[in-house]
Order: C-alpha cells, then sequence, then structure tokens
C-alpha cells in the first residue's frame, strides 16, 4: 500500500509537470476562466437552475465515469447521489454541525457504503454488477422509505445551506467541483488509473500481468462513491430540498448518459456531458406548448391522441435516441468531434491568413 | 389457514414465476448465442402487451390468439433491433451493450407513452373473473391458462432447438462460433433468428402479463430485473436453470409478499440476489460461467 502512494505521487508529480507545458493547460485555464466570468453575467434564475447544476452534475458524472474507467458501470449511482445528500442534510440538522462538515461526512458516508458495495461486487461480470447496483438502489430506496420516522423521506425536508444561493453558492461548487474533477483527473492519470485502464480492456490478462484487480476495483468504488456523495450533497444545497425521488433510477442514468454523450473515460467527456445535458433540460420543455399545439390532443397535426401532454415523453424518446446514435456511431462521444471541428476551424482561419 | 394462504401462494407463484421463466429463457437463448445482454428485454414484454392489447380491442381478437400476434410482432421488433442497433456494438466494448439497452429502454417506454398514453390498462380474456375455487384456495382461469400456454411455448422451443435445422445451428453457434462459422453456419442469420426468437418469448409474456395483470409503458423494468434474478440463480445461459430458477422466485416472491407484505418485496428480491451473487458469483446452477 505504502509503495503504492509513493508510486502514485511521482507519477501524479510528473503528469503535473507535463500537463502544465501542454497546450490543454491554457485550454483548462480558459475554460476556468470562462466558468468564473459567466455567471456574473447572466440572471439569477440562470446560475441558480443551469450553471450551478451543470458542475454538481460534472462532479457526479465524473465520479460515475472514474468508475466505469475500470471496467465497471453502475446502474445505481442514485444510491450513492442519495446517501451523500441526506446524510450531509440529517447530520447537520440532528447534530448541529456546520452543513459544510455535514457535506465531508456524508461523502465519507457514502464511500463506506461504496466500500461494502464495491466488496460484493468485485467478482463480478458487468451485466451482473449493473443488475447489483440497481438493485442497491432500490434496496437503499425501501430502507430510507421505511425509516421514515427518522429519515424524513418520503415527504422530504428543506436542507440547511451553507451558503447563499445563487453566486455564493455557484462559486462554492465551483471551487469543489476544480478540486474534485482535479482529484479524479490525477487519478485517473496515476498508476492507479492506468490499473483501471489494464481492468477495463481485459481482466484476465490484468490479472496475468499482476494486478491486484480486485484491489483495483474496490479503489475505484469507494473513490467514485465518495465523490457521487459530495454531488449528492450539494445537490441537496442546490434544490435546497431533499427528498427520496433522488434515488430514482433516472438519477442513475443520468450519470452514464452524460459520460457516453461527452466522452467515456476521458476527463473532459463527462463535464461537457453535462453541461449538454442539463441544458437540453433546463431549455427544451420551453418548446412543449408548441408541441402540444402542434401534436397533442388538439393540436394541428393530433398524431398522438392518447396524451395530453406530448412534450416530455418526445424529449425523452429523443434523449433515447441520441444516445443510440451516439453509441453506435461516435462511440467515443462529441468531445473527439468537437476537437476536430475547433482544429478544422483553426486550420481554415490560418490558411485565410496566409 | 395459514396452510391454505400459503398453498395459494404457491399457486400464483407458480403462475406469476411463468411469465418469467418465459422472460428468463428469452435473455438466456440471446446471451448463450450472442454472449449478449439486452437490459431492455422487459420493454419488449411491455410492447408485447401493448400490442395484444391493441389487436384485443381494435379487432375484437380473442386474448389468446392475440399472444400469437404479440409474439410475431416483438419478434420482428427484435429482428430491427438486432439489425439495427446491437450488431453494432457486438464484441466492441461490453459497456456499449448496456448503453445500448438503456437508449432502447428510453425510446421504448417512451413510444409506448405517445402510442397508448399513461393509463393502466388490462388485456380482457375471455376468462377473465372466472375462478376456480377449492376449499378456500382459489386461482383465476387466466392464471391456470397461463401456466398451460407457458409449458406449450417451453416444449415447442425445446423442440425448436434440438429437432431443427436451425436450431442446430444456434446450440453450435452458442459453444463455439468459429467452429461453426467453418462448418458452414451463417452466424449472422443465426443471431437474426436468436434474438427474434428471445423478443418472441418476451412477447408472449408481455401478452400473458397483460391478460393477468394490470400494465402501463413503465411496467418494463421489474419484470427484467426479476428475470434477472433467475437467471442468477439458474445460471447465465442455461434453459433447464431459468424454469427451475422461474418456479423458485415465483413461489419465494409470493410467500415473502404473503409472510411480509408488499412494501419489502422488490427489496427483498434483491438483498436475495446480492447474497447469492456474494457466495457465488456465477449463480447457484451456473457452471464456470463466462
Amino acid at each position: 500500500m505504502k509503495k503504492l502512494f509513493s508510486d502514485s505521487f511521482s507519477s501524479i508529480k510528473r503528469t503535473i509537470i507535463t500537463f502544465s507545458r501542454s497546450q490543454k493547460f491554457s485550454f483548462v485555464i480558459a475554460a476556468m476562466a470562462i466558468a468564473a466570468i459567466v455567471p456574473l453575467l447572466v440572471n439569477n434564475y440562470t446560475v441558480n437552475e443551469v450553471l450551478t447544476p451543470m458542475l454538481i452534475f460534472a462532479i457526479y458524472a465524473s465520479s460515475w465515469n472514474l468508475l466505469a474507467s475500470s471496467g465497471q458501470g453502475s446502474l445505481g449511482h442514485a444510491a450513492f447521489l442519495g446517501i451523500g445528500g441526506f446524510v450531509s442534510a440529517l447530520i447537520a440538522i440532528k447534530t448541529g454541525v456546520p452543513p459544510i462538515i455535514g457535506l465531508f461526512l456524508g461523502s465519507l458516508l457514502s464511500a463506506a457504503v461504496g466500500f461494502l458495495v464495491g466488496l460484493t461486487c468485485v467478482r463480478l461480470k458487468a451485466w451482473f454488477l449493473a443488475m447489483v447496483t440497481f438493485g442497491f438502489s432500490v434496496i437503499v430506496v425501501t430502507i430510507f422509505s421505511e425509516l421514515d420516522d427518522f429519515t424524513g423521506a418520503v415527504l422530504g425536508f428543506p436542507t440547511p445551506l451553507i451558503v447563499d444561493r445563487g453566486l455564493p453558492f455557484y462559486y462554492l461548487t465551483f471551487a469543489i467541483a476544480a478540486v474534485s474533477i482535479l482529484t479524479m483527473y490525477l487519478v485517473m492519470k496515476s498508476k492507479i488509473g492506468l490499473a483501471f485502464k489494464a481492468i477495463h480492456q481485459n481482466e484476465f490478462e490484468a490479472k496475468m500481468v499482476g494486478i491486484n484487480t480486485a484491489k483495483y476495483r474496490l479503489i475505484a468504488f469507494v473513490i467514485s462513491t465518495f465523490f457521487a456523495g459530495l454531488a449528492g450533497g450539494l445537490y441537496a444545497q442546490s434544490i435546497q430540498y431533499i427528498q427520496v425521488s433522488v434515488f430514482g433510477a433516472e438519477y442513475s442514468f443520468l450519470p452514464l448518459m452524460m459520460c457516453v454523450i461527452g466522452g467515456l473515460g476521458t476527463i473532459e467527456g463527462p463535464i461537457v456531458g453535462s453541461a449538454i445535458i442539463v441544458a437540453i433540460d433546463s431549455y427544451l420543455p420551453r418548446i412543449d406548448p408548441f408541441l402540444n399545439g402542434l401534436l397533442g390532443q388538439d393540436g394541428l397535426i393530433p398524431l398522438f391522441p392518447a396524451v395530453s401532454n406530448v412534450g416530455s415523453p418526445l424529449r425523452f424518446l429523443g434523449l433515447g435516441l441520441f444516445l443510440l446514435v451516439i453509441v453506435i456511431f461516435a462511440p467515443k462521444g462529441l468531445t473527439p468531434l468537437m476537437k476536430k471541428a475547433y482544429h478544422n476551424l483553426r486550420r481554415s482561419l490560418k490558411e485565410e491568413k496566409n | 389457514m395459514i396452510t391454505s394462504g400459503l398453498i395459494q401462494a404457491l399457486l400464483w407463484g407458480v403462475a406469476s414465476g411463468c411469465i418469467y421463466i418465459l422472460l428468463a429463457t428469452g435473455l438466456n437463448i440471446i446471451f448463450g448465442v450472442m454472449k449478449l445482454v439486452n437490459f431492455a428485454h422487459g420493454q419488449l414484454l411491455m410492447i408485447g402487451a401493448y400490442i395484444a392489447f391493441t389487436v384485443t380491442t381494435a379487432l375484437g381478437l380473442n386474448a389468446y390468439l392475440a399472444i400469437l400476434v404479440a409474439m410475431g410482432a416483438v419478434a420482428l421488433i427484435g429482428v430491427g433491433l438486432e439489425r439495427f442497433t446491437f450488431r453494432k456494438v457486438l464484441g466492441t466494448d461490453k459497456l456499449n451493450e448496456i448503453f445500448v439497452s438503456l437508449g432502447l429502454i428510453y425510446v421504448f417506454e417512451n413510444a409506448a407513452a405517445l402510442l397508448w398514453g399513461n393509463t393502466t390498462r388490462q388485456i380482457s380474456s375471455p376468462l377473465q373473473g372466472l375462478q376456480l375455487s377449492i376449499g378456500q384456495i382459489a386461482i383465476s382461469y387466466d392464471r391456470l391458462s397461463s401456466i398451460l400456454i407457458v409449458v406449450v411455448i417451453l416444449v415447442a422451443l425445446f423442440l425448436l432447438l434440438k429437432k431443427t435445422k436451425i436450431g442446430l445451428a444456434m446450440r453450435a453457434t452458442s459453444q463455439k462460433i468459429s467452429a461453426s462459422m467453418l462448418m458452414g453456419v451463417n452466424t449472422e442469420k443465426v443471431y437474426m433468428y436468436t434474438f427474434a426468437l428471445g423478443a418472441a418469448l418476451a412477447g408472449a409474456a408481455g401478452a400473458l402479463y397483460g391478460i393477468i395483470f394490470n400494465f402501463n409503458p413503465t411496467i418494463g423494468a421489474l419484470p427484467t430485473i426479476k428475470a434477472f434474478a433467475i437467471i442468477i440463480i439458474g445460471g447465465l445461459g442455461s434453459i433447464p436453470g431459468a424454469v427451475v430458477g422461474g418456479l423458485l422466485y415465483g413461489i419465494a416472491e409470493n410467500t415473502a409478499v404473503y409472510f411480509l407484505g408488499g412494501v419489502w418485496q422488490d427489496a427483498i428480491a434483491f438483498a436475495l440476489l446480492i447474497i447469492v451473487l456474494v457466495i457465488r458469483p456465477t449463480g447457484i446452477f451456473g457452471e464456470k460461467g463466462e
């Protein structure tokens, strides 16, 4: 274990040195500068409902991405999002500690539960693991609902806030997201991350070259569930209210979609994916009245007479098709395409100059 | 009376277990031949239920004949799925299959919600409301006939796999794909037939489900999970295992509901599933596994 840490430490140092010299570095600085300035230019609603969720889901999706980079696709990550959210709020309410400490205690407990779930999962194949994690989220939701006297999960309750909503909370989330994603980046670039990759590609061969696959898969689980819990705590803060619906399957599927759409296994993929999905989620419902007027029951072309509101199913249908198209035609996600477009643009601009 | 209640739970368990057997067998056949797990299998069941519902209400077809229609239609959907989605990701990263399944879940559930609405439906069968009562034990004729139909389907499936040429090709492909290719088996065609067969079983399960239970566009997820639990009990890829597992699971579920109440039903199913997997990662009757 000691060797593992000293190895990872030196590789982290190496990563930082090479990274600071690369072209990516300026790109990251630019992106962070944009993320820091944009909220000052837009209205309060956009900060609260769009930009802050983007950051929170970027942490959440990155945590899923880290787990998937070791070949383990969880279908029940909402369990950890919910544990993080509920425990951080409950600790702050019941013991009176400052909410920020509750936030980290919640993530730690989420990681501890993740350790236990990971123990059962490390020997399983991809499909059984998907099923077990999904099943775990159903068990957790039942437990939280049954212990309603203590958790207050069914009706929900307002969460104690760390800082005010709006810009203060945005910058707090921004700082936490930056540190979390940097940490996950360093893990994925270190020797541990290399082991994850080897296990993902071929677990049997990874074992043959002497990688303790169970240990590394467990490490992936613990790190991933810690950050999922952190994202859950922040999410509870951002909507100021926590309820049992946070354990729902849609919250388990969201990070998966974000990673696939952005680009699985890369560090920028989940961030891009979360920006896209959150933007779709917050802006696309605005065309619902138009869709209802066009296709709905009393619409111009009543294509779907059985439904009163065609907007939401149509949107999710589109999302499903989008996911299929991405997986089949662009399995590396949208970021490589965006990079390509960027380089083409630069090249054509240069040519024009010449 | 505890005993009569228990017998009742047993009978009901066998009946609902039968539906899950069909689903699990379909998953197992597809896995055995293609080494592919379709997490959207329960959504095929849901589509099957809606197709049977539509032909019974719109065309006035007998509900039990509608099972055949549902099988055929869902088999066609299965052919399309295999051709346009799963074939593209077969042999790449295992996670891609999960992603494709998830996309399909979204597509099916929302397409069904658009076409048929979110209201809860049930297929009206000619035997509706009739039940056989012996003493305190009562079971509806619909449940009894569904047990019979599942037995017929399973026998037909057994004959198809053991006696026909395409069955032989499927079994050969499931054993070793490269060798069966060398023996002149058109494996792409085998894949197509396999997926269609698995989907048809899901369609039949859907029609039976619709006759016995209420359904809506989102019912697909739980049957998938139950089919998985059965597969985990019976071993991945084993059809006799699925039959034994399905009966065991149906009985266990219904007795658990009888003694503990319905709230814990799903959580207990999962807890059992996880415990089994912790002790034996390949399932109770599973071989070394893949």
